[in-house]
């Protein structure tokens, strides 16, 4: 049941993206993430399982410091991407948060053409060097997003006027046109019916290719189906961290073997 | 008989109705409450309502009815004769009230007596000097038919009010009567209470439409009556106002409209962006204990009645403008009271109010489009300007034009501080006058009602609530349909 | 990536360190604390205002709560008292006596200044007529020393409060400059000086040509009186209003109009209500003019929505379960509502309704057209019906008739009004919020 349906599993040891040491969250006095090492690997996907409340979600904010804008969250420890503490005084999160982009639980297009929609990112980074530049990422991203087809024919038309699988790829192809270079996604599926999540799922295991993803998910089998490595949290605690076949298979820790079997969540 | 004492009387039968409901229902059921179908109270409720409720409608019909009543017989007997050239009945009417209000204050306080206040002849003995020692104000000389039709006037009020209080009170027995009969323990008092009660609370929610269609008859029949004796096509078309109460006055709408617009104009470029730029800073950037001081403080700007923000421009902001654009400073100005002066108050006034709405709006938009537009490397004045206020528009353009309508409407700041010249001008530092400011000058002051000069601002007030009506029911049309788009 | 195709592409941005602000970061960066600084600078406006207003206010009111007294202990004797009566020019003859006494009393002090009866009469008003009506009434005041205390001309009070200044001065047969040495003389000598004005607390509005004698307590009776007809009509009336729309109002036509009505009722200008208030219960009804009772009809009309709003607001809060709870013993569904719902929502339908008296007492507009002008309030009501039917004005309108006079003394007696005005609003609102604060409840 927990065999993957890559059968060709990208195991090969991958540069270190991401490394977070001794991360500690605090919510106003509550204690949500504890003491937590991980290493984020270069284009592979990383997905972080557990039941709800564990802390995988809070986990994910720090990595482009999207805990930021919530005023009593307090981060600690160190979180370096390439070597370079994100949380050093230095750090712009604005710039950091252009290198690591982020795809939400619901789609939240904006209000604003699916054309604007794309070319907000690039706009504000200033990427492109003209109209035709800008009309050329806008159909890159929305083909890498795999939306192209469904929707050449009405760049002018709301983005929140898509079905919601539309809108959560356009959501993603989104977050690819800044050229981020993780892409860390927080529940992508969770908003979403079977088919749109089989074909969203699709569009991660192609984006590995290029980029390093970090996948956020409550259904364990989708953590199987589209992730290399696994990461179980539980009550703010990293308890297990490998690669995903290994976790789905032969977990070490009683705990995650209880969640993966079914006896807790 | 007072009409207090009535209402009175009626209520203590009410209450006498309730002791008697409440005893004759626990009789019915031999002393013991649980043989009743209903709580006691219901049943002395039921006995109080029927006893009330009638009575005083029945009471409050009369009295608007009986001085139309009267009215007509009055004004029959008046001669054609006793009604002077440029006068009217209504005028010859009013004086007649206030003859017979001067007799009956003069009775009371014992100048004259009643039988001469009934009998008295003006051709015989002087009534006006008479009432004037007593200390009643009454205008001209009156004449012996104005003194018929008062005393008449009186004697029939007086009538009226005697065989109303027996007929209301009358009503209120039979009401005990009537529930009194059907209290026994098997009636379903609580049902028809409860009835009652619901008549009685659909009767107050109805009142909201009363007023509405009060407000619009009272304009309507008014202006109708202003187009009669003037023509609409000037009132609309002239760009003259000049009204003189000697007749050949001037009465073009058009100076007034335009002096509305400048002063509510000059209003909103002070208040929209500084409401809107406090509202965004308050809700995107400002901390808890920011947040907590400014926006109450801004929202004092709110509670201050207009009547001080008219002294502040009149006596604060006009001679401050005036030191720095008059005479002796950049000469644009000749006079304190100017469309900046009035422009400037109003605006401070609507600083709260447009800020308080935007910030409602810009927090209606949903968390996730913020996360969405940071997620992407957005900063905060990006995010703002290029999804929250782009998503908010709608509710922004409904927020400004509630703010326009309440400053089309607002009427102290530009009676004191605007001026009272109709100009067409395009000079801001020069006085110009009002929709609202006018109906203040034409209503207040003795003049006729039955003239144009008066009536005119009739037509002003159904122009003005048209206008805001309008703006109005549009703004509140985009809020809601924008408060849908997220909910 | 050395194969580059079309989906991987040379990448657009530069691989940059996030140590580094790249300079399109620092353009934006820069672009963001301006946009913020236009927000501080924004709520910066809208306090200067607010402090401003409330400078001017307090400033400029202040001065209205003190009067310039003259301060004279004067005797006069029996046969000083017959000599006067017996001569043509009565007053002038008492006049004479009080100057000489003035005089003495100044040499006594050992200040220096020459005066005559007309700049006394400026300082202090016709004095002559004063003491000669005083001891007319009281003869058995004579010989005795009796203490007088006169106010002293609006100018002069002008004077001590900076309204009127040296340099400025024109002469004029109202005050010269030599009289400012008097002035200045008696000042020192401690007979003018200026005292707390009960005058303007309890006083009624006096004539176009007495600002000094102008007092704002008559028209405080006025609100009053017009506060308890909005109380007494608008809380009944806009509780049961709101029960029926919350409660019991089916989703129908005549529903959906009542409640259209109510919001835009809400937002029709006040002077709007001043007509209908005119047309309907003045020329209509034929009710008095000026009365505080037609005055509160109308406030009532208009404070109503904003009352049934917060009500519905407040009924609304009450959670659904303690209707069921109390469906659910069996209870009608007007005995839930009146025995549960509503004595939970009271607080803040309190709060809502003291909000909204707050918003009538300080309206204006309407009061004017139903002829509640300043100036009608010559004196307070006799008795408790008499306050609700006798012509009287109200704190706005009397504030609006002194700023609209042409003598700029009344100016300060408008800006003092305001400040009581004000002090009743604050309470108001302190009220409410104590109640919110009490009794408020989370569900």
């Amino acid at each position: 049941m927990y065999d993957a349906p890559h059968t060709e599993r990208d195991v090969d040891q991958q540069d270190i993206k991401i490394s977070a040491r001794k991360v500690q969250v605090y919510y106003g006095t509550t204690h949500a993430i504890k003491d937590v090492d991980c290493d984020i690997e270069d284009k592979t996907v990383t997905a972080f399982i557990g039941p709800s409340g564990c802390g995988k979600s809070t986990f994910l904010r720090c990595l482009n410091r999207m805990n930021d804008t919530i005023d009593v969250c307090r981060v600690e420890g160190d979180i370096s991407i390439d070597g370079e503490d994100i949380y050093d005084k230095r750090v712009d999160p604005v710039q950091l948060r252009a290198k690591v982009g982020m795809v939400f639980q619901k789609p939240n297009p904006f209000p604003k053409s699916i054309y604007d929609n794309i070319a907000y990112g690039p706009r504000i980074h200033g990427l492109a060097k003209n109209k035709a530049d800008l009309d050329e990422i806008v159909e890159k991203s929305l083909r890498r997003g795999a939306i192209w087809d469904e929707v050449k024919d009405r760049l002018d038309a709301p983005g929140t006027g898509l079905s919601g699988g539309q809108q959560q790829r356009l959501c993603i192809a989104r977050a690819v046109a800044t050229e981020p270079e993780v892409l860390l996604m927080d529940e992508p599926c969770s908003a979403l019916d079977p088919i749109a999540t089989s074909q969203v799922e699709e569009l991660i295991d192609e984006l590995r290719q290029d980029y390093s993803v970090v996948i956020v998910t409550h259904s364990m089998q989708q953590a199987a189906r589209v992730s290399q490595k696994t990461a179980f949290f539980h009550l703010g605690n990293l308890v297990e961290f490998g690669d995903t076949g290994k976790i789905f298979t032969n977990p070490v820790d009683s705990r995650t073997e209880s969640y993966i079997t079914g006896r807790i969540g | 008989m007072p009409v207090i004492w009535l209402i009175v009387i009626v209520l203590a039968l009410a209450v006498a109705g309730f002791i008697l409901g409440r005893t004759r229902a626990m009789q019915s059921a031999g002393g013991d409450r649980r043989h009743l179908h209903s709580l006691p109270t219901y049943y002395g409720s039921n006995v109080a309502l029927k006893a009330a409720v009638p009575a005083i409608l029945l009471m409050v019909v009369w009295l608007v009815a009986q001085p139309f009543y009267v009215n007509s017989v009055v004004s029959g007997m008046i001669p054609d004769s006793a009604v002077a050239d440029g006068s009217s009945r209504g005028l010859v009417l009013a004086e007649v009230r206030r003859a017979a209000d001067g007799l009956d204050n003069a009775v009371a306080l014992g100048a004259i007596s009643e039988e001469f206040a009934r009998n008295a002849r003006a051709d015989f003995t002087d009534v006006t000097t008479r009432l004037k020692e007593a200390g009643q104000i009454v205008t001209t000389q009156i004449t012996q038919p104005v003194l018929r039709a008062a005393q008449k006037y009186r004697v029939m009020n007086a009538t009226g009010n005697m065989i109303m209080s027996g007929v209301v009170i009358l009503i209120a027995l039979l009401g005990i009567f009537w529930g009194l009969r059907e209290t026994n323990k098997d009636f379903r008092a609580r049902n028809v209470v409860e009835k009652s009660v619901l008549a009685l609370l659909i009767a107050a929610a109805s009142i909201a439409v009363l007023t509405t269609v009060g407000i619009v008859l009272s304009l309507i029949f008014n202006t109708i009556e202003f187009f009669r004796l003037y023509p609409a096509s000037e009132f609309f078309g002239s760009l003259t106002w000049s009204p003189s109460f000697g007749g050949g006055s001037e009465l073009g709408v058009l100076p007034l409209l335009w002096g509305t617009f400048y002063i509510s104009l000059v209003a909103l470029i002070v208040a929209v962006p500084i409401g809107l730029f406090a509202a965004v800073y308050l809700s995107e950037y400002a901390s808890k204990p920011v947040r907590s001081f400014a926006k109450p403080m801004l929202e004092v700007l709110a509670g201050i009645p207009t009547i001080v923000y008219g002294l502040f421009a009149l006596l604060t902001i006009g001679p401050m403008l005036l030191s720095a654009f008059g005479p002796d400073g950049t000469g644009w100005m000749s006079g304190q009271r100017a469309v900046v002066t009035a422009g400037l108050a109003m605006g401070i006034m609507l600083i709260p109010f447009v800020s308080s709405l935007s910030d409602d709006i810009i927090n209606a938009v949903p968390q996730a489009m913020r996360d969405g537009s940071y997620g992407l490397g957005a900063t905060k004045s990006e995010t703002i300007k290029q999804v929250i206020l782009p998503a908010a528009l709608p509710g922004i353009v409904g927020a400004v034009l509630l703010a326009t309508s309440r400053a089309i409407g607002e009427t102290m700041i530009v009676v004191l501080g605007a001026g009272a010249a109709a100009r067409l001008s395009l000079n801001p530092f020069e006085a110009m006058t009002t929709v609202t400011a006018k109906i203040v000058s034409q209503l207040t002051g003795d003049s006729d009602f039955a003239s144009p000069e008066a009536l005119v601002a009739f037509a002003l007030g159904m122009t003005l609530f048209i206008m805001t009506l309008g703006l109005n029911v549009f703004a509140l049309y985009i809020v809601r349909k924008y408060r849908e788009q997220y909910d | 990536m050395t194969d580059a195709s079309m989906d991987t592409p040379q990448p657009r941005r530069a691989k940059t360190s996030l140590m580094t602000e790249d300079a399109r970061t620092k353009k934006r960066n820069a672009s963001e604390k301006r946009f913020q600084a236009y927000g501080i600078a924004a709520i910066a406006t809208g306090l200067f205002f607010l402090v401003v207003l409330a400078f001017s206010i307090v400033r400029s009111g202040l001065p209205a709560f003190t009067t310039t007294v003259v301060d004279v202990n004067f005797t006069l004797t029996q046969a000083q008292f017959d000599e006067a009566e017996g001569q043509l020019f009565k007053t002038k003859a008492y006049s004479g006596y009080f100057i000489t006494a003035l005089q003495q009393k100044l040499e006594a002090e050992n200040v220096q200044v020459a005066f005559d009866e007309a700049a006394i009469e400026r300082i202090m008003g016709k004095i002559g007529g004063t003491l000669r009506e005083y001891y007319t009434a009281n003869p058995d005041q004579l010989d005795e020393e009796v203490a007088f205390k006169l106010n002293a001309a609006s100018r002069v009070d002008g004077y001590f409060k900076g309204r009127v200044q040296r340099e400025t001065l024109q002469d004029s047969r109202f005050l010269t400059l030599a009289d400012l040495d008097l002035v200045d003389a008696l000042a020192e000598a401690g007979i003018v000086h200026t005292t707390f004005n009960w005058g303007f607390i309890t006083g009624a509005d006096s004539g176009v040509d007495n600002p000094g004698g102008a007092g704002i307590g008559a028209s405080v009776v006025g609100s009053f009186f017009m506060m308890l007809v909005v109380l007494f009509l608008s809380l009944p009336i806009g509780v049961a209003a709101s029960i029926y729309l919350e409660e019991f109002a089916p989703q129908n036509r005549w529903t959906d109009i009542i409640e259209v009505n109510i919001s835009n009722l809400a937002a029709v200008p006040s002077i709007v209500f001043g007509i209908l208030g005119l047309a309907v219960f003045i020329q209509f009804m034929h009710l008095p003019q000026s009365a505080p009772l037609v005055g509160g009809l109308v406030l009532t009309l208009m404070t109503l929505p904003t009352i049934i709003i917060s009500t519905r607001a407040s009924l609304k809060a009450v959670p659904p379960s303690i209707r069921d709870a109390a469906l659910g013993v069996g209870a009608s569904k007007m005995q839930s509502v009146f025995h549960h719902v509503l004595p939970l929502a009271m607080p803040g339908i309190l709060t809502g309704t003291i909000i909204g008296l707050a918003q009538a007492l300080g309206e204006t507009a309407p009061l004017l057209l139903i002829g509640m002008v300043g100036f009608v309030a010559r004196g307070y009501p006799d008795g408790l019906i008499g306050g609700f039917t006798d012509p009287n004005s109200a704190m706005p309108a009397q504030i609006y008739t002194w700023a609209a006079r042409a003598d700029q003394a009344f100016y300060e007696k408008a800006w003092g009004g305001i400040i009581i005005l004000l002090i009743f609003l604050l309470t108001m609102n302190i009220i409410a919020i104590i109640l919110r604060r009490r009794f408020e409840r989370r569900w």
